[in-house]
């Protein structure tokens, strides 16, 4: 720095600046710390959550041992509780959901990447967006108030017909005469009655589609132009492009976006709250009602008291640690191709 | 087959018109390297690199791509010091002080030694802040004084006339070339002694870069330049002193008209020639 | 034989597009079906009182005091989140490069992106609305502060993924070009590159307001609910997706009805607010070329 002359300006020069980089390297390590102490608040979160949980749930662990796991009874009158059906519940309607969703967000995902022509692919995935924006609860009184009753006046009565032992019409199915297992997993004790677990799987269904269509469509969309150009310069049909080139490229990521949603639907409150039925019948049925981990907590944590509120905590835990297995796991996919693509 | 006498010919190379005539041995160094090695993790960058920046001068380094002209740039600020995993050995003196120990402030020689990039990067303020930001920093000067230093700096990067109605103006709304030289003006601003230049006319167009040009050539009666380029013309036009890189080590340095005429290797004669690079 | 081959292949290829127009129509049919329900059914409760009555009125009253109500947690919610969100992805974006800890946070910030909001919400119970009980002798229990932690909770890392992705995509010659000057690194972060990537950061702070403006769950052990008109942090307070849950549940269909109107009004604030984020963000772009 040329400084104005005078007889002592280079020392007083030279001693500012030994004190403004001493201070700029003090400001800089206080403004990193409180930096980092604010993203360190992200992994409190995550341990508050699980920890906060843990410890108030003890006494149903302490009291219910293992046996609580195992158990399917859910009775605050005899103060006795058992994680078996919310879990149960919550793991039932999540894989109904992933079965109708993961599909359909697929076709959508191939039809937005490689069909649509572009003035439609804009407004079409805009639209999308749009159902991933629609809050939760929502969902849930669209499912209560319109789709149950639809479920209870269509798809119920069709699938009793020809899938349950108490068909509706009165004729057992060839199907449920010779097969009479499956019989089981289509009984229904109120049959004009649309809660359930089938309804709820396919309202979280419609739930997630946008979420898992949107990250299968961005996984798509990663696969360099020039793959699938030379399938194509070799005659391959678009499908074949998707299903020999894309898919396979992608595949890791694809099941992670799946994971993802799996995880987002096990999580999920309002959506399901309403149209499960909340009780606590041990049943394979999915036409029967049910209840999940988390509408279970919604409904009742309000009222609960002492072993009751340990056990609403105690599923929350197991809940949070299924959530957070699930979600590590579509992370660590989701994270494969990011590494293969460089970035 | 290209001998020098058909390459030395053709327009735009040639000697350094202002220059022919000076010896550079009397010329005092401003910035001398000794035994430079530079390594990215495992990899061994820059190997022993010795050489002698001469004051008030621009010095160009020139090869061809991947072989360390930016990096050895890059260590004369010390900027790879925010990256991990990269470490320089060595000495270079800068008024009789080694810039690369540890000791010596970063701050210190970054007021010394600015830098202008490749690519043209304004801060996303007005055109008077760009200026003024670096030197804020560093002193502490009245409004007055302030606007003194700004329409110093933009006139010395002769940018003032084009903006001298406009400095409240965001400066990303500048045009490339005058971008650039408002990046010039602002690391002039805060009278560095020297001043490095990555490659500064890559991304601008053939107008824009002839004014920068024109630029350095005025700029050096102030501050000692030293400018990476690849493109060999603008060496040759230039600077007074070119350095030769190949694969992370100086093959020759000397005065930019006998490395364009006669150069000692072989390796720079091809390389001047066009055989690689 | 070839001619089949390439007729079978031809069928494929047919029948594959006709299922993924199918399952796009799908997807569409059913945004179109909830999308519409609310709207008929949501506008023919609307009503002035809607507006202007609160809650404890039921059927006569209107759902003000959870509109109220909501406006204030969100806004407790982003601004708790906002700070702590920037600050934490700057971390991650500009000074995690050393460290191991970084992709760590990163990977956990995902997680908390879609961990159940719910256990959120008890997590939020257990730090603050049991103290505060236990401190305070039962005087305060649920509390508006309580669900705005809780909103915040949810909020932050929407917005300190977005703060991360948008300072990476600053070109690294910004950052070197400030520091060519002698800056130091935190008046580099704050003042040049936290401006560079402000549209991108507001984008995510307002896609984090829409994310809890529709939030349930953790509201109900934290704010709780209340049927009148409060402005009091301390106080319980009401939410409109929260009063929306208890009205849904409701047998009057009145009340039901009411529902409807909130959830017309409820999705009507949160498409926009995404429509607002998108229009931030393209207008970003266009500038900084």
């Amino acid at each position: 720095m040329h400084a104005t002359v005078s007889s002592n300006a280079p020392t007083t020069a030279r001693a500012e600046e030994a004190a403004r980089n001493a201070r700029d390297t003090r400001n800089d390590r206080l403004f990193g710390g409180l930096l980092k102490a604010c993203a360190l608040l992200v992994l409190v979160s995550l341990i508050g959550a699980a920890a906060s949980t843990l410890w108030l749930g003890r006494d149903a662990f302490a009291t219910f041992g293992w046996g609580f796991l195992t158990s399917s009874e859910w009775d605050p009158s005899n103060n006795r509780y058992g994680a078996l059906v919310p879990v149960m519940g919550t793991v039932t309607t999540a894989l109904i959901a992933l079965i109708f969703a993961v599909p359909v967000s697929f076709g959508i995902a191939l039809f937005l990447t490689e069909i649509a022509p572009s003035w439609l692919r804009g407004p079409v995935s805009s639209a999308i967006e749009l159902l991933a924006g629609i809050p939760s609860i929502i969902y849930g009184m669209w499912g209560l108030f319109i789709f149950a009753p639809f479920v209870a006046t269509t798809i119920k009565p069709w699938l009793m017909n020809n899938f349950s032992a108490d068909p509706p019409d009165g004729q057992v199915s060839w199907l449920v005469q010779h097969v009479p297992f499956i019989a089981k997993f289509f009984s229904s004790e109120y049959p004009f009655f649309g809660a359930g677990v089938l309804t709820a799987g396919l309202v979280l269904a419609v739930m997630i589609i946008p979420f898992i269509s949107s990250v299968m469509r961005e996984v798509f969309q990663t696969v360099p132009t020039r793959l699938k150009e030379s399938a194509y310069a070799l005659g391959s049909s678009t499908w074949e492009v998707v299903w020999d080139i894309v898919v396979p490229y992608t595949r890791t990521a694809v099941i992670g976006g799946i994971f993802l949603g799996l995880g987002r639907a096990l999580g999920e409150t309002m959506a399901v709250a309403f149209v499960l039925g909340n009780t606590f019948k041990f049943t394979p049925s999915i036409l029967e009602t049910g209840s999940s981990i988390a509408s279970t907590i919604a409904n009742q944590f309000g009222e609960a008291e002492g072993l009751q509120k340990s056990a609403l905590m105690a599923i929350a835990f197991l809940l949070f640690v299924v959530t957070f297995i699930v979600l590590m796991i579509a992370r660590l996919m989701l994270r494969r191709l990011a590494s293969k693509e460089g970035s | 087959m290209t001998n020098m006498n058909e390459v030395a010919s053709k327009p735009g190379f040639g000697t350094s018109p202002h220059e022919s005539g000076v010896d550079l041995g009397q010329v005092p160094a401003k910035m001398t390297v000794r035994d430079l090695n530079f390594h990215y993790g495992e990899f061994h960058a820059l190997k022993s690199i010795a050489m002698d920046v001469p004051e008030k001068k621009v010095t160009a380094i020139i090869g061809p791509s991947g072989c360390g002209k930016s990096t050895l740039l890059r260590i004369f600020n010390r900027i790879y010091a925010i990256y991990p995993n990269l470490r320089a050995s060595g000495e270079i003196v800068l008024d009789g002080e080694n810039i690369l120990d540890p000791k010596y402030s970063l701050n210190r020689l970054r007021s010394k030694v600015g830098m202008v990039f490749q690519k043209p990067v304004p801060f996303p303020m007005t055109i008077f802040e760009n200026v003024a930001y670096g030197i804020r920093h560093h002193e502490k000067l009245n409004r007055t004084d302030m606007e003194g230093r700004v329409e110093q700096a933009l006139r010395g990067a002769a940018l003032w006339d084009e903006v001298k109605d406009k400095l409240k103006q965001s400066a990303l709304g500048l045009s490339g070339g005058q971008q650039q030289r408002l990046c010039i003006a602002r690391g002039i601003a805060l009278k560095p002694e020297v001043l490095l230049l990555d490659e500064p006319t890559s991304a601008l167009d053939p107008i824009a870069t002839s004014r920068i040009e024109q630029l350095v050539e005025e700029l050096k009666s102030q501050f000692t330049i030293v400018i990476v380029t690849h493109n060999m013309q603008q060496a040759a036009r230039c600077s007074d002193m070119t350095a030769f890189m190949y694969m992370g080590e100086l093959i020759e340095f000397d005065r930019t008209e006998k490395i364009f005429t006669k150069p000692n290797k072989k390796q720079t004669e091809d390389y001047i020639t066009g055989r690689f690079g | 034989m070839s001619a089949s081959l390439y007729t079978t292949r031809r069928i494929k290829n047919i029948v594959a597009m006709i299922l993924s127009v199918a399952a796009t129509c799908i997807g569409l049919l059913f945004l179109a079906w909830i999308l519409w329900e609310t709207l008929s059914q949501g506008i023919a409760g609307l009503k002035p009182a809607l507006f202007t009555k609160i809650t404890a009125y039921r059927e006569e009253g209107g759902l003000a005091n959870a509109m109220v109500g909501s406006l204030i947690l969100n806004v407790l919610g982003i601004l708790i989140a906002t700070p702590i969100g920037v600050m934490a992805g700057t971390w991650l974006a500009e000074y995690s490069r050393r460290s191991k800890l970084g992709p760590t946070i990163r990977f956990l910030n995902d997680i908390l992106l879609s961990a159940p909001s719910i256990v959120l919400g008890l997590f939020v119970y257990t730090i603050i609305v049991l103290p505060s009980k236990w401190l305070t002798n039962g005087d305060v229990t649920f509390s508006g502060i309580a669900g705005g932690i809780a909103l915040a909770l949810i909020a932050l890392p929407v917005i300190v993924r977005t703060t991360d992705e948008m300072l990476r995509l600053v070109p690294g010659t910004l950052r070197e070009a400030a520091l060519s000057l002698g800056v130091p690194q935190w008046k580099l972060t704050v003042q040049i590159l936290i401006r560079a990537a402000r549209s991108g950061i507001v984008t995510g702070v307002l896609l984090a307001l829409a994310r809890i403006s529709g939030e349930t769950a953790p509201l109900l052990f934290t704010a709780f609910g209340n049927n009148f008109m409060t402005f009091n942090p301390i106080d319980k307070m009401p939410s409109l997706p929260q009063v929306i849950y208890e009205y849904t549940k409701d047998p009057s269909p009145d009340i039901n009805t009411l529902a409807w109107a909130g959830a017309f009004v409820l999705t009507m604030f949160v498409l926009a607010l995404s429509l607002i984020a998108r229009f931030v963000f393209s207008r970003s772009k266009v500038s900084h070329d």
